[in-house]
C-alpha cells in the first residue's frame, strides 16, 4: 500500500497545496463579503465596495483552480493506487502454484481483486478530502473564536450533533437496510424461481401459490422500506433543523453583540455562511474512520493472498534442460494433495522417450496426478520425477514446461482469435507453424470453415465450438511448440463417443515421435498407447498392452466395466 | 435534506435517454396507478411547499432582523426575528418528518402494487413468452426496474420536488426583495446551469465508458483465474501479466477521464458562487448607497445565493434518477401491455374427469416454419405413451401441445372430446400435469415443493401421496422431514431427491393425464432404481405421455411413438416396432450393444 503511494508523492504534495489554497480561499470569501459590508457599504465608501468586490473575485479564481486541482489529485491518487494495486494482484495470482488455485474459488479471487481494491481506494479517496475539511473546521472556528468565543460556542455547539445523529443513523439503519436486503433477495428469488421454473410452475397450475408468495415478499418489502422511510424521517430533517438552530443564534446573540458594539454587522452574514459551510465537512467526519475499517479489513484479505509465496519455483542454479528424447522415470515418488490422504506413497514408473503410455485406473487413483507431477505443477513430497535423466525439480521452470504440451480435459480456450489460441506457447509462431499444428491436430478444416477463419474469435463470449472442435484446438495447442513430450489429460472424455475416432486419429498423427502419457478411462483412447499401465491404491499393479491386461487382469476389466457403465447412461440422442 | 454528494459519488450511469414524448407517455399511464392515492399526494405537495417556505423564510427573517433590529438598535424586533426564525426551523423539522414518512407512504403502497400487478400479469403469459425472453431480462423486471423506482420513491422524488420548490421559491423571494438586484444576481445562474447539463452528458458518458472498461478487465481477470493452470502449462504468465495491465490501464484512464470532467465543472460551480457574492455585494453595495436596497437586502442575498446554486446541481444530478426510473416504468408497461396467448374462453367448460387424449391433424411452430406436420394420435384412457426421437425432433413440443402450454397452429387437441381451448384453464391443470422430471426445486422446504402440485394439501394428504409411491423411507430421511430446507448447505438434495420430489409433487396433484419429460442426467444405480420404482407407481392408473430419453423407459411404456422431423412415422407396441425394423429398432440395437458393454462386469 505503501509503496504504491510513495510512487505518487509529487501529485500528493500538489493536491495538499491545492487543498490548502482551495481551504484558505473558500474561508476567506465570507470574512471578505463581511469586509464589504462593515468597511464599504455601511459607512458608504464605493470605492472599498469595489476593492472588496474585485478582492472577492480574485480569491474566487484561486478557488475554483484549486478545487480542480486538487480533486483531480485526489482520485488520481486513489486510481492509481488501485489500478497498481489490481496488477500486483493479478501477477502475483498468475505466479501462485496449482495447489493455491485449488483451494481458492475463483469467485473469491475475484471479490479481491475488486471489491475489496475498491474499498481501499474509497478510502484513499477520502483521506484528502477528510484533511480538507478538517482544515475548513479548524480554519472556521478559528476565525469566529477570533471575533468571539460565546458565539462560536453557541452557533457551532448544536452541530457535533449532526455528526452524532449521522452516526446514530447510521448505525440504526444498517440492520434495518441489511434487512431489507435480504426481502428483496427472498423476492427475487420468488420472481427467479418462478420464471426459471415456468414449466414446473404452469405444468402444475401453481401461479396463484406462486402470486401468493410474491405478494407476501412485496408486503414484507413495503414494510421494511416504511422502516427505512421512518428512520430516514428522523434523521434528514435534522440535516435541516440544526444549521438553522446555528443560525437562529447567530442572528440572536451575534445580533445583541452588534447592537452592544461588540461585533460588526458583517460577521452576521460570514457567520451564516461558515455553518453553511460545515454542514457537510461534520456529516462526513465519520465516514473515513467506517471505510478505513473496511478498507483495512479488505487489505488484510489482499495481504493474506500476497504474502502467499508461490512454492514452486525455480531452484537457485537451476539448470537449462538439454535436449533427450523424453524419458519420463517416477523413482519412489510419495505425494498427497494439502490436507489430503496420499496419493501415491511409493510410485516407480518409466516412460521411455518416444513410447506412448496409457495410465488408467478408476477416479481417485492418482492417475490425473501422473501427469501433473511430470511438469511440476506440484513437487512430489518424496522421491524424484526425472524427465531426460534430470529431476524436474532441477531444471528452469520454464524450460520444463516448454517442452511439455499437455491436452486438459476441460479445454480452456481463451476469448482470443483462433490463430492466438493455437500460437499460445509461443505468441511470435509464423502462421505456417500455427497451420501446421492445426493441419496435425485434424482442426484446419473446420476452422477454414468458420466465419473468420484464424482470425475468428472464440472463449466464453465468441464463436461457439462443438467439444471435439475445441478439443482439437487444444490439442493444436498443445503441439504447436513441438513438445518432446506430450500429456493427454482424459483429453477425449467430454468428447460424443461417436466423435471421439475423428479425435483419436488426430491424436494419433500428433503423438507420433513424442513421449505420450495418456490418461484416459475409454478403451477406444487406451487403444492408442503402446503400453498400458493399471494403477490401483497409488501402485502400478498391472503393466501390458491393452488386448493383454484385457485378457489376463481381472481388475483391469473391471475398471475399464466401471467406466463404460458410467457411459452407457449416455442418452439415447447422445447414440444417433 | 437537500444534502446529496456533491462529485462523482452515488452517480449512476444511464444506458437509455427517456425522449419527450416516452416521458409523456409514461405520465400519461402512470396515471390510474396513481388514482388511488390522489389525496395523500395532493397533501405530500402541501407539505413540501410548508417546508420549503420554512427554509426560504431564513434568510428574509436574518434581512428583517438587521433591517428593522441592528440598523434601528432596536432589540425587540431582533429577538422577535430570531424568535420567528426559530419557529420556522421547528416548523420545517416537522414538516420534513411529515413529508419523508407521507411520500414513502404513498410510494411504497405503489411500488407493492405494481410489483404484484407486474408479476400476476407475468404468470398469466403463455410459455412462448417465457421461451421467446431471457430469464435475466425478466427478473430485471421486477428488480432492477423496481429498485430505480425505489430509489426515486425513496429519496429522488422528495429531492427533486423540494430542490425545484427551493429554486423557484428562492428567485420568486429575491424579486420580491429587489428585483434589479435580482437580475444582477441571476447573471451567474445560467453559467452554472449549462455547466451542469454539460457536466451531466459528459459524466454519464464517460461513466458508461467506465463500467465497459470495468467489464472488459473483469473478463481478462477472470480469464486469468480460470485459465491460470492453462496459462502456466505454457509458461505464459508474464504475457498474460502484461495482457492484464492492457485492460487495466483501461480502466485506469476511464476512471481519470471522469476525474478530468468532474475538476472542469466543479470549479465553474465555485467561482460563478464566489462571483455571485461579489456581484451581491459589489452591485448591492452600489445599491444600498443610492437607496434601491437596504444592507438586510444585500445580506440576505447572499444567504439565497446557496439555495440557488445547490438546487442546480442537486437537480441535476437527480435528473438520471428520475430518467431511469422512467426508463424502467416504461419497460414495465410493455411487460404489461404483453397479451396473454393462452387465455380462457368466454364460457369455457370443466373438463370432464376422465377420457382419452386425442391429437387431430395437429401442425404447429414457434415461427414461421412448422415444427410438426399434420400429427394425428390418440392415447385411450389408461394407456402409457412414450415418445421417442432425436433432439430437435418434436417430441417436448408435442407434449406442450399436450399440457396446452401452447395452441397448435391448426388441427386441435382434445382431452375427453373436449377441445383443450374451450376448456377453463383451473380443470385444465387439474387433470393435466405435466412434470419435468428433471426436478426444478423452489426455494423452501420439501413440503413447500410438494404443495405446488396442491397449495391447500394437509401434512396427511402428503404423506399419503409419499406412500403411494413407495417413498416413505426416503422421505424420512431427510434432516428434518418434510421441513428439511431444499437449498440449504448440508442438506442440499441430491439431483435423485430432487426427481424424487418432483414425483411426489406429481402424484399430490393427482392427475388424470399425467405428460412427463424424461430426466437426461444418469444417477447412481440405486437411486436409479427408486425412482424407476415411483415412476411405475405414479403412472399406474393414470393416462400417461412420456418424452422418452432413454429407451429402457420407452421399452417399458405400452406404445411408442417414433417422433421424426414433425411427423410421426412409427406408432405401436416395443414389439410390433422391433418386428417392424425401422427407425426404433435401430436405435434399440446401437443402445442395447452399448448396454451390454455396461453390463459385462
Amino acid at each position: 500500500m505503501r509503496g504504491t503511494l510513495g510512487s505518487q508523492r509529487p501529485t500528493l504534495a500538489l493536491g495538499v497545496l491545492a487543498g490548502v489554497s482551495w481551504t484558505a480561499a473558500k474561508i476567506s470569501v465570507p470574512l471578505l463579503a463581511a469586509g464589504a459590508i462593515d468597511n464599504g457599504i455601511l459607512p458608504g465608501n464605493s470605492q472599498a465596495i469595489l476593492v472588496y468586490s474585485l478582492v472577492i473575485v480574485a480569491v474566487g479564481v484561486v478557488q475554483g483552480l484549486s478545487s480542480g486541482f486538487r480533486r483531480y489529485c485526489a482520485f488520481r491518487i486513489a486510481y492509481r493506487s488501485e489500478t497498481d494495486l489490481r496488477q500486483r494482484l493479478f501477477a502475483h495470482l498468475q505466479r501462485l502454484h496449482f495447489a493455491f488455485h485449488d483451494e481458492a474459488q475463483t469467485g473469491q479471487l475475484m471479490a479481491r481483486a475488486n471489491t475489496d481494491i475498491f474499498q481501499i481506494n474509497q478510502a484513499v479517496i477520502l483521506i484528502p478530502l477528510t484533511i480538507a475539511s478538517s482544515l475548513t473546521l479548524v480554519g472556521v472556528v478559528a476565525v469566529m473564536a477570533l471575533q468571539s468565543v460565546p458565539l462560536t460556542l453557541l452557533a457551532l455547539g448544536a452541530l457535533p450533533l449532526l455528526n452524532i445523529s449521522a452516526t446514530r443513523f447510521s448505525k440504526r439503519m444498517q440492520p434495518v437496510t441489511t434487512q431489507l436486503q435480504a426481502k428483496l433477495g427472498d423476492l427475487t428469488a420468488v420472481v427467479e424461481e418462478s420464471v426459471a421454473g415456468v414449466r414446473a410452475v404452469k405444468g402444475f397450475g401453481s401461479e396463484r401459490l406462486q402470486e401468493r408468495q410474491l405478494d407476501h415478499e412485496a408486503d414484507e418489502v413495503r414494510d421494511h422500506s416504511l422502516e427505512t422511510a421512518r428512520l430516514r424521517s428522523g434523521f434528514l430533517p435534522l440535516v435541516d433543523f440544526l444549521p438553522a438552530l446555528a443560525l437562529v443564534a447567530i442572528l440572536w446573540y451575534g445580533g445583541h453583540l452588534v447592537l452592544n458594539g461588540e461585533l460588526q454587522l458583517g460577521y452576521i452574514v460570514a457567520f451564516n455562511s461558515y455553518v453553511l459551510m460545515l454542514i457537510w465537512p461534520l456529516r462526513m467526519a465519520g465516514m473515513l474512520v467506517a471505510q478505513a475499517s473496511r478498507a483495512s479489513a479488505a487489505a488484510g484479505r489482499l495481504d493474506a493472498i500476497l504474502v502467499t509465496d508461490p512454492e514452486v519455483v525455480d531452484k537457485p542454479g537451476a539448470r537449462a534442460l538439454p535436449p533427450g528424447p523424453g524419458e519420463i522415470r517416477f523413482e519412489k515418488v510419495a505425494f498427497g494433495y494439502q490436507g489430503g490422504r496420499p496419493i501415491f506413497t511409493d510410485l516407480d514408473l518409466l516412460i521411455r522417450g518416444g513410447e506412448a503410455v496409457a495410465v488408467v485406473g478408476t477416479t481417485g487413483t492418482g492417475k490425473t496426478t501422473v501427469a501433473r507431477l511430470v511438469p511440476r505443477f506440484y513437487d512430489v513430497d518424496e522421491g524424484r520425477v526425472l524427465l531426460d535423466g534430470m529431476d524436474v525439480r532441477d531444471v528452469k521452470i520454464h524450460d520444463l514446461r516448454r517442452s511439455i504440451g499437455i491436452v486438459f480435459e476441460d479445454t480452456f480456450l481463451f476469448s482470443d482469435t483462433v490463430r492466438d489460441n493455437i500460437a499460445f506457447a509461443d505468441p511470435q509462431a509464423p502462421m505456417e507453424t500455427v497451420r501446421g499444428a492445426a493441419r496435425l491436430a485434424g482442426a484446419d478444416e473446420f476452422i477454414d470453415n468458420m466465419p473468420d477463419g484464424y482470425e475468428t474469435i472464440v472463449g466464453e463470449y465468441g464463436y461457439s465450438l462443438s467439444g471435439g472442435q475445441r478439443q482439437r484446438l487444444a490439442i493444436a495447442r498443445a503441439v504447436l511448440a513441438d513438445p518432446r513430450v506430450l500429456i493427454l489429460d482424459d483429453a477425449t472424455s467430454s468428447v460424443d463417443p461417436t466423435k471421439e475416432h475423428e479425435i483419436r486419429a488426430a491424436l494419433r498423427e500428433v503423438m507420433s515421435g513424442r513421449t505420450t502419457l495418456i490418461i484416459a478411462h475409454r478403451p477406444a483412447t487406451i487403444a492408442l498407447a503402446d503400453r498400458v499401465v493399471l494403477l490401483d491404491g497409488g501402485r502400478v499393479v498391472a503393466e501390458g498392452t491393452h488386448d493383454d491386461l484385457l485378457e489376463r487382469s481381472e481388475r483391469y476389466r473391471e475398471v475399464l466395466a466401471q467406466a463404460a457403465a458410467v457411459e452407457a447412461a449416455s442418452t439415447v440422442e447422445r447414440v444417433q | 435534506m437537500r444534502g446529496g454528494g456533491g462529485g462523482p459519488f452515488g452517480q449512476h450511469a444511464i444506458e437509455e435517454t427517456l425522449t419527450r414524448h416516452d416521458a409523456t407517455q409514461v405520465l400519461r399511464r402512470l396515471r390510474p396507478f396513481l388514482r388511488p392515492y390522489r389525496g395523500r399526494i395532493i397533501l405530500s405537495i402541501l407539505l413540501l411547499i410548508g417546508q420549503t417556505s420554512c427554509l426560504l423564510a431564513g434568510p428574509a427573517l436574518v434581512r428583517h432582523g438587521i433591517d428593522a433590529g441592528l440598523k434601528p438598535h432596536d432589540a425587540g424586533a431582533l429577538n422577535l426575528s430570531a424568535l420567528l426564525y426559530l419557529f420556522a426551523a421547528i416548523a420545517g423539522l416537522f414538516f420534513g418528518r411529515a413529508v419523508i414518512r407521507m411520500v414513502a407512504k404513498v410510494g411504497e403502497a405503489f411500488l407493492r402494487d405494481l410489483r404484484s400487478r407486474v408479476f400476476r400479469h407475468l404468470m398469466s403469459l403463455g410459455m412462448d413468452f417465457f421461451e421467446r425472453e431471457k430469464t435475466g431480462t425478466l427478473v430485471a423486471r421486477m428488480t432492477s426496474d423496481m429498485d430505480a423506482l425505489q430509489e426515486l420513491v425513496q429519496m429522488g422524488l422528495v429531492m427533486f420536488v423540494q430542490n425545484g420548490l427551493l429554486f423557484v421559491g428562492a428567485i420568486l423571494v429575491i424579486f420580491l426583495m429587489s428585483w434589479k438586484l435580482a437580475i444582477c444576481t441571476l447573471v451567474v445562474v445560467p453559467p452554472v446551469v449549462i455547466a451542469s447539463r454539460w457536466f451531466r452528458r459528459a459524466s454519464n458518458k464517460a461513466y458508461l465508458l467506465v463500467r465497459d472498461r470495468i467489464g472488459q478487465n473483469l473478463s481478462t481477470l477472470q480469464e486469468g483465474l480460470a485459465g491460470v493452470r492453462v496459462v502456466q502449462a505454457f509458461g505464459r504468465e508474464r504475457a498474460f501479466t502484461r495482457r492484464f495491465k492492457e485492460t487495466n490501464e483501461a480502466q485506469y484512464d476511464a476512471n481519470i477521464e471522469t476525474v478530468r470532467i468532474s475538476a472542469k465543472y466543479f470549479p465553474i460551480v465555485e467561482f460563478a458562487g464566489v462571483a455571485g457574492i461579489a456581484i451581491i455585494v459589489g452591485i448591492g453595495g452600489a445599491f444600498v448607497s443610492a437607496d434601491i436596497v437596504t444592507v438586510g437586502t444585500v445580506a440576505a442575498f447572499v444567504l439565497y445565493l446557496n439555495n440557488l446554486f445547490e438546487p442546480i446541481q442537486q437537480l441535476s444530478q437527480l435528473y438520471n434518477t428520475l430518467q431511469q426510473a422512467g426508463a424502467a416504468l416504461q419497460k414495465l408497461f410493455e411487460l404489461l401491455d404483453e397479451r396473454p396467448s393462452i387465455a380462457e374462453r368466454p364460457g369455457a367448460v370443466d373438463l370432464p374427469e376422465e377420457g382419452g387424449l386425442e391429437l387431430e391433424h395437429v401442425s404447429f411452430g414457434y415461427g414461421a416454419e412448422d415444427v410438426l406436420h399434420d400429427i394425428t394420435l390418440r392415447v385411450p384412457l389408461g394407456e402409457r405413451l412414450a415418445l421417442v426421437g432425436p433432439t430437435g425432433a418434436g417430441k417436448s413440443t408435442l407434449a406442450k401441445l399436450i399440457a396446452r402450454f401452447y395452441d397448435p397452429r391448426e388441427g386441435n387437441v382434445e382431452y375427453a372430446d373436449v377441445d383443450l381451448r374451450d376448456a377453463t384453464l383451473r380443470s385444465l391443470r387439474e387433470r393435466i400435469v405435466v412434470v419435468p422430471q428433471e426436478g426444478f426445486l423452489f426455494a423452501g422446504s420439501v413440503r413447500d415443493n410438494i404443495i405446488v402440485g396442491k397449495p391447500d394439501a394437509t401434512d396427511e394428504e402428503i404423506r399419503d401421496a409419499i406412500a403411494a409411491l413407495g417413498l416413505g423411507d426416503r422421505f424420512d430421511a431427510f434432516p428434518d422431514g418434510l421441513d428439511t430446507e431444499v437449498r440449504e448447505r448440508g442438506s442440499r438434495l441430491s439431483a435423485g431427491e430432487k426427481q424424487l420430489v418432483s414425483l411426489v409433487r406429481a402424484a399430490l396433484a393427482d392427475p388424470a393425464l399425467l405428460v412427463l419429460d424424461e430426466a437426461t442426467s444418469s444417477l447412481d444405480p440405486g437411486t436409479e432404481r427408486t425412482v424407476e420404482r415411483a415412476l411405475g407407481r405414479l403412472t399406474e392408473g393414470r393416462t400417461v405421455v412420456v418424452v422418452a430419453h432413454r429407451l429402457s423407459t420407452a421399452a417399458r411404456a405400452d406404445r411408442i411413438a417414433v417422433v421424426d422431423d414433425g411427423h410421426v412415422p412409427e406408432l405401436g407396441t416395443h414389439d410390433e416396432l422391433i418386428a417392424h425394423e425401422g427407425r426404433y429398432a435401430s436405435l434399440y440395437a446401437a443402445w442395447d450393444s452399448r448396454a451390454a458393454m455396461g453390463r459385462a462386469s
